[in-house]
């Protein structure tokens, strides 16, 4: 079942003289609970890419389809209730709010969406067992190491089961172990809650466990091979 | 608790120095204003009541033209029929009758102009407090017989005719003691033993040899109070026209002294018994130029004098609002004033919060990118930055007032004390012991005051967060 249709997509930049063309006639689809990676050199495109898949940045061309709605048609405030409902996000500086507890952090989306606090806290603990950090459930991010933050910026993401999880650079701020440990989890999470997992890497050992990897070249998809 | 509540609430305390810094401002600013306003709410109530209580009461009638025209030949003649009908009307707590004569008040020394009151001391201590207000060891209200007709003067009077002497004696360097006059000042007040000032100025001039000028400025007026003595036996002539126009004089001796916090008032008003000014002006008893009335419930000021106005419409009828119009003005005009200051003092907090908030959001580019970025919309963010706002004003607000209900709570008992300023705060009619005082109800409208700045603050702050774009934010260091 298709999550995610790309339909010659273009985002061209106008700030320089030169305008900078970032994704190329991209055309791509992705389907429930895949595990893919895009990769390509500095300057590729990906992290473009991503945003425009996450609806953070509109194409100069092109739609991008989410389960059938056109990211195109939908109002600055709709595309944000979209994105809270549909997406999940991980950045490559974990970004957590630093003033939360981990389960605090976690529960975040799920307040707004005014889950109740039973089932709030049901799917926290659910999720922060998944990612090892039950014990840390009320540490502050501060109290933990990067590869912590970042497993509990993945339970963030998951939290109120998106259809489909952007993750930009996810293990480019990680030592070995560190990221290892985190890809095993949201491999883990992806098979168990059905969960499309999208990344954008450079990490050789994320494209290992990818089970699609994408290769984009000055905003072009050069490559595009699924894995049994 | 609300996430949003719960994480602007956190976010107050991130940056613990610079929060506190904020909060101290606004504590100090909300202290500041709150015990001002407390002080001028106290002062100007004080006014009132002393002018209520000590002057004019709160309705005076007479007959119509008289306070233009202050002719004695316009009296209320009716006594009977017009006290009757304005008992009749409820809310009349007592009536005091008064015969108004102006004339001149001549001591051995000094002359000056005066308005000569004819009263019945009962009566009159039933609707005005002056009786209060004697100073003790200078006689009394009328209480004693006397075969002699008597006058009551204000201090200030008896100072201006010199019948208000100044001496340092054994007995005034007791009570000095008593009062706790440190040695040294006693030691210095020594060489003045035995003298006698006859009036005030020199006094003052001797002390200002003898002190310097600190010390003049701190003990002069507790030095003055008990040097101070009316002269013995003292007595005034009174000289005025009677109801013939032809010139009358006759010798009063001194009652007593009385002092109010209005100076003017004791220069220029001294009291007699009624049955002896009418005796000498020829005023029939039934006669009287004034009723003094005073209300058992001083929020009926409007409706009584309407009822009376019906009752009485050969007479003229004046609330204390009419008598003192500058009073009431004050009296309303100072509220607007409460505001008008509460605003610029909270515009200048709101400045310190806006500069705050807008670091804030700097420093929280990437996050704030980050929290739009996962779907949190734009009436959250503005919210979540809105509360920070208010919870930073309304902290160093609470702590603001709550600093400053406790100090107006004990200087209401204890009084403020600037009798070093004593003779410029009597000269405008006010108490040099001030009695700070305030509302609940004014804390209240401070509480939405100091959120409605938190909210403004807040404003353009929060526009700013919401303009950014979260790519870019999240991408910013």
């Amino acid at each position: 079942m298709k999550v995610i249709e790309i339909n010659n997509v273009h985002k061209i930049y106008n700030e320089t003289e030169i305008p900078v063309r970032a994704v190329d006639g991209v055309t791509l689809c992705f389907d429930e609970a895949e595990f893919a990676a895009i990769v390509g050199p500095s300057g590729s495109g990906k992290t473009t890419l991503l945003n425009l898949i996450g609806g953070l940045d509109s194409p100069t061309s092109g739609e991008i389809l989410i389960d059938g709605i056109n990211l195109s048609g939908l109002k600055s405030s709709e595309l944000i209730d979209f994105r809270m409902m549909n997406i999940g996000f991980v950045f490559q500086a974990y970004n957590l709010i630093p003033v939360l507890t981990a389960k605090e952090n976690v529960e975040f989306i799920m307040n707004l969406q005014k889950w109740s606090r039973k089932e709030r806290d049901e799917r926290t603990f659910e999720l922060l067992k998944a990612v090892g950090l039950y014990e840390r459930a009320d540490s502050r991010p501060a109290k933990m190491s990067g590869g912590q933050q970042q497993r509990i910026a993945v339970a963030r993401a998951l939290a109120s089961r998106p259809r489909f999880v952007l993750a930009d650079e996810p293990t480019a701020n990680l030592d070995s172990k560190s990221a290892a440990t985190l890809l095993e989890i949201m491999e883990k999470l992806n098979h168990e809650e059905k969960i499309t997992f999208i990344f954008s890497t450079h990490d050789a050992r994320v494209v290992k466990m990818a089970h699609r990897v994408i290769t984009l070249e000055d905003g072009k998809v050069v490559s595009d091979d699924v894995r049994e | 608790m609300n996430m949003i509540w719960k994480t602007a609430w956190k976010n107050v305390w991130r940056n613990k120095i610079r929060s506190l810094v904020v909060i101290s401002s606004v504590t100090i600013g909300i202290f500041a204003g709150v015990f001002s306003i407390a002080l001028m709410n106290g002062m100007i109530a004080q006014r009132i009541y002393n002018v209520l209580d000590e002057e004019i009461s709160h309705i005076q009638i007479t007959a119509k033209d008289f306070r233009i025209n202050n002719d004695p030949r316009l009296i209320i003649e009716n006594r009977r029929e017009t006290l009757s009908k304005i008992r009749a009307v409820n809310g009349i707590a007592a009536i005091s009758e008064r015969v108004f004569i102006t004339g001149m008040a001549n001591s051995a020394y000094k002359s000056a102009g005066v308005q000569i009151i004819g009263i019945d001391p009962e009566s009159e201590k039933q609707v005005l407090g002056l009786y209060k207000k004697i100073i003790p060891g200078t006689g009394d209200y009328f209480e004693k017989e006397s075969k002699f007709n008597l006058v009551l003067i204000g201090m200030e009077l008896a100072k201006e005719l010199n019948i208000y002497r100044y001496s340092v004696d054994s007995s005034a360097i007791s009570r000095l003691k008593e009062k706790k006059l440190p040695e040294n000042i006693i030691n210095k007040l020594v060489p003045l033993i035995g003298k006698r000032f006859i009036n005030e100025k020199q006094f003052i001039k001797k002390m200002n040899v003898v002190f310097s000028p600190g010390e003049s400025k701190k003990y002069g007026l507790l030095i003055r109070e008990e040097a101070g003595s009316l002269r013995k036996e003292a007595r005034l002539m009174l000289t005025f026209l009677d109801s013939d126009n032809n010139q009358v004089g006759a010798v009063f001796r001194i009652a007593g002294l009385y002092n109010i916090s209005n100076s003017v008032f004791e220069k220029s008003n001294v009291f007699v018994k009624n049955e002896d000014i009418k005796k000498l002006t020829g005023i029939s008893d039934s006669s009287f130029h004034q009723l003094v009335v005073k209300l058992s419930d001083v929020d009926q000021i409007e409706s009584i004098p309407a009822a009376l106005a019906e009752k009485l419409p050969e007479l003229e009828i004046l609330s204390w609002k009419k008598i003192q119009p500058e009073l009431a003005i004050m009296s309303d005009l100072v509220k607007q004033f409460y505001l008008v200051f509460g605003l610029i003092i909270l515009a200048a907090l709101s400045f310190g919060i806006i500069n705050t908030m807008l670091m804030v959001v700097l420093e929280r580019t990437r996050e704030l990118g980050m929290l739009t970025a996962i779907g949190m919309n734009k009436r959250k963010v503005f919210s979540m930055i809105m509360l920070e706002s208010v919870f930073l004003s309304l902290s160093g607000g609470v702590a603001g007032m709550i600093a400053g209900y406790f100090l107006i709570s004990i200087t209401a008992k204890t009084g403020i004390n600037l009798s070093q300023y004593s003779e410029g705060f009597e000269a405008l009619g006010y108490s040099s012991i001030v009695y700070p005082q305030i509302t609940a109800g004014f804390f209240v409208i401070v509480t939405i005051l100091i959120i409605l700045t938190g909210v403004f603050s807040s404003i353009y702050p929060a526009l700013k967060a919401l303009k950014m774009n979260p790519v870019e934010a999240i991408r910013s260091e």
